[in-house]
């Protein structure tokens, strides 16, 4: 569905994106991670065609968004991070004008939309007067129209109430489950990308650090145990790798093993238990943090 | 064709939603009525008959609703229509990629040179009701003040001196409107090239305005009058000299081929810049 090839990008003398190749299937929420300068908005931008990468191409449904912008991006529906809209026309009246860029649609296409995004008792109003939780609901509207396959939602929960971010993870989810939509979406929440997002890519400094599901990146026990420096040839003997707060990864489920080994060895082992990773573990690890 | 007429509709609703496009107008017409008011005062109507009468006409016949409507469009149009046309041809581009507006647009599938093409035709249609509102008010207010009459025309630094009764000062008069469009686009395109370039709405309306007092100045000094030619009001200028006697066409055409070849410079300039540039928060 989309495929980012070898893209990379400067600004003056400052690396934003160094060699990017990803790949998204279609029906698929793709989180793409990173520190603020990581690289998300130039690679957000490369694949809309509003950046122009130094190298590489970047693909939708087989389209170079660089060669055939127009096709490209015929079946394609964006948020930005702060939705900028024209605060001195109704939200009826911004949403007619996006969608007249791409094609025109029917007013009951439009009426459909903005029910599905619950700003039907206000979209006549100036978009000045709305609250930022609106403005994210418009934004989502304004991406949904004309009839998308892919949207690519930089940060749609900035600035969301606890119920915003709650009701914007379900549209999301319900949008996957009803119209088959690829989502490649960007957030600082990880719990949130967490809960919504079936892989992810990881970006530092402009480098893709990870891709991948980290739920699958090894198992996970936390151990309780006196004496780690005894403990950790046992462990290398078993190819587990000791993390921070005595976590121990390994690449198989042998700790019933490695247990007894710990014990044969004289050390007391008061605990053993399953540590589930989370996304925020796994990024700050895969970070370096 | 449908899709292109729809998505300019949108641009100029966008364009006249906005209280600022109207600035101009209300600020022209404030600025005619208040002219209108001093010419009602003794000693410029004294100058101004005095004048129709030393070419031997009669003062009250050419004291008219078009001869104050000229005379205020002279006055006026240079530095009003320049102020509000680079306000608005100033903040065509640079303001949609302030507000971040312009990546909304970016993420639609519409080409570039399109977006561009759709934002200066919003600025022509501008630039034409802006000067025909500024004829035709200023006649307006002239014949509520005046009474109808014959047309006195008279432009010192163009060297124009014209009587016309009142049907043909008038058709003189509607005729000026299409070309002094055409004259004051060129501040429009100066503008929306200034906006197309990575810099704030405001330093586009600033340079372009200090570009065309600075042009206007320079072309007034004795010293270059042989280089006079080359500055670009005086070209603009050009549109008066539909009321003489005998249109002087070659010498207008050749003032607005100039005039369209400046323009046309600065439009492709402008896409190319806006083609290459990388829009990001």
């Amino acid at each position: 569905m989309v495929v980012l090839e070898h893209l990379s990008k400067t600004f003056g003398s400052r690396l934003a994106l160094n060699d990017l190749s990803l790949e998204i299937t279609k029906g698929e929420i793709f989180g793409l991670l990173g520190h603020n300068g990581a690289g998300k908005s130039t690679t957000f931008g490369i694949l809309l065609g509003q950046v122009h990468p130094d190298t590489g191409e970047a693909r939708i449904n087989g389209h170079s968004v660089q060669k055939n912008r127009a096709q490209a991006l015929r079946r394609v529906g964006a948020i930005f991070e702060t939705p900028a809209f024209y605060d001195y026309m109704s939200g009826w009246d911004n949403l007619s004008y996006f969608v007249s860029l791409t094609e025109p649609v029917p007013a009951s296409r439009l009426k459909e939309i903005v029910e599905m995004v619950g700003l039907t008792d206000r979209i006549r109003d100036k978009v000045r007067a709305y609250s930022h939780g609106m403005r994210q609901r418009l934004a989502l509207a304004q991406a949904l129209l004309p009839d998308p396959e892919f949207i690519v939602l930089d940060e749609p929960t900035e600035g969301l109430d606890p119920e915003g971010i709650r009701e914007m993870r379900e549209m999301i989810r319900r949008l996957r489950a009803e119209h088959g939509l690829t989502v490649l979406l960007s957030s600082h929440l990880l719990s949130e990308v967490e809960q919504l997002c079936d892989r992810v890519a990881i970006l530092h400094k402009g480098n893709l650090v990870f891709t991948g599901t980290w739920q699958d990146e090894g198992l996970r026990w936390r151990f309780d145990i006196d004496d780690w420096v005894k403990a950790a040839p046992v462990f290398e003997k078993f190819g587990g790798a000791v993390e921070a707060d005595h976590i121990v990864r390994f690449e198989t489920d042998r700790v019933a093993e490695v247990v007894g080994e710990l014990v044969r060895s004289g050390i007391r082992v008061s605990e053993v238990a399953r540590h589930r990773l989370t996304l925020e573990d796994f990024y700050l690890n895969r970070i370096g943090l | 064709m449908n899709t292109f007429a729809t998505q300019l509709r949108g641009e100029l609703k966008k364009m006249f939603a906005r209280k600022r496009t109207y600035i101009g107008f209300g600020a022209f017409l404030v600025v005619e009525l208040v002219i209108q008011f001093l010419l009602h005062l003794s000693k410029p109507q004294a100058w101004i008959s005095k004048m129709i009468e030393q070419a031997g006409y009669e003062a009250s016949t050419y004291l008219s609703g078009l001869t104050l409507g000229l005379l205020t469009i002279l006055f006026t149009v240079l530095l009003l229509g320049a102020l509000y046309l680079a306000l608005v041809g100033g903040d065509v581009v640079s303001k949609e990629v302030e507000d971040g507006t312009m990546r909304m647009i970016l993420s639609r599938p519409i080409s570039r040179g399109r977006v561009l093409l759709l934002k200066i035709i919003s600025c022509a249609i501008y630039t034409v009701a802006l000067a025909a509102f500024v004829c035709i008010s200023a006649f307006i207010a002239g014949t509520i003040g005046y009474g109808s009459g014959g047309l006195f025309a008279f432009s010192q630094f163009e060297k124009i001196f014209a009587i016309y009764d009142f049907w043909p000062g008038l058709m003189r008069y509607l005729l000026a409107i299409p070309f002094l469009s055409a004259s004051l686009f060129s501040v429009t395109v100066v503008a929306f090239f200034l906006s197309c370039l990575q810099m704030k709405p405001a330093a586009a309306t600033i340079i372009t305005l200090s570009f065309f007092f600075i042009d206007s100045i320079l072309k007034e000094i004795p010293f270059f009058e042989s280089i006079r030619p080359f500055f670009i009001t005086g070209r603009m200028a050009t549109w008066i000299h539909v009321f003489e006697y005998r249109i002087p066409w070659e010498m207008m055409a050749e003032n607005y081929a100039w005039l369209f070849a400046i323009n046309g410079t600065l439009l492709v300039l402008a896409w190319h810049v806006f083609e290459r540039r990388d829009f990001k928060s």
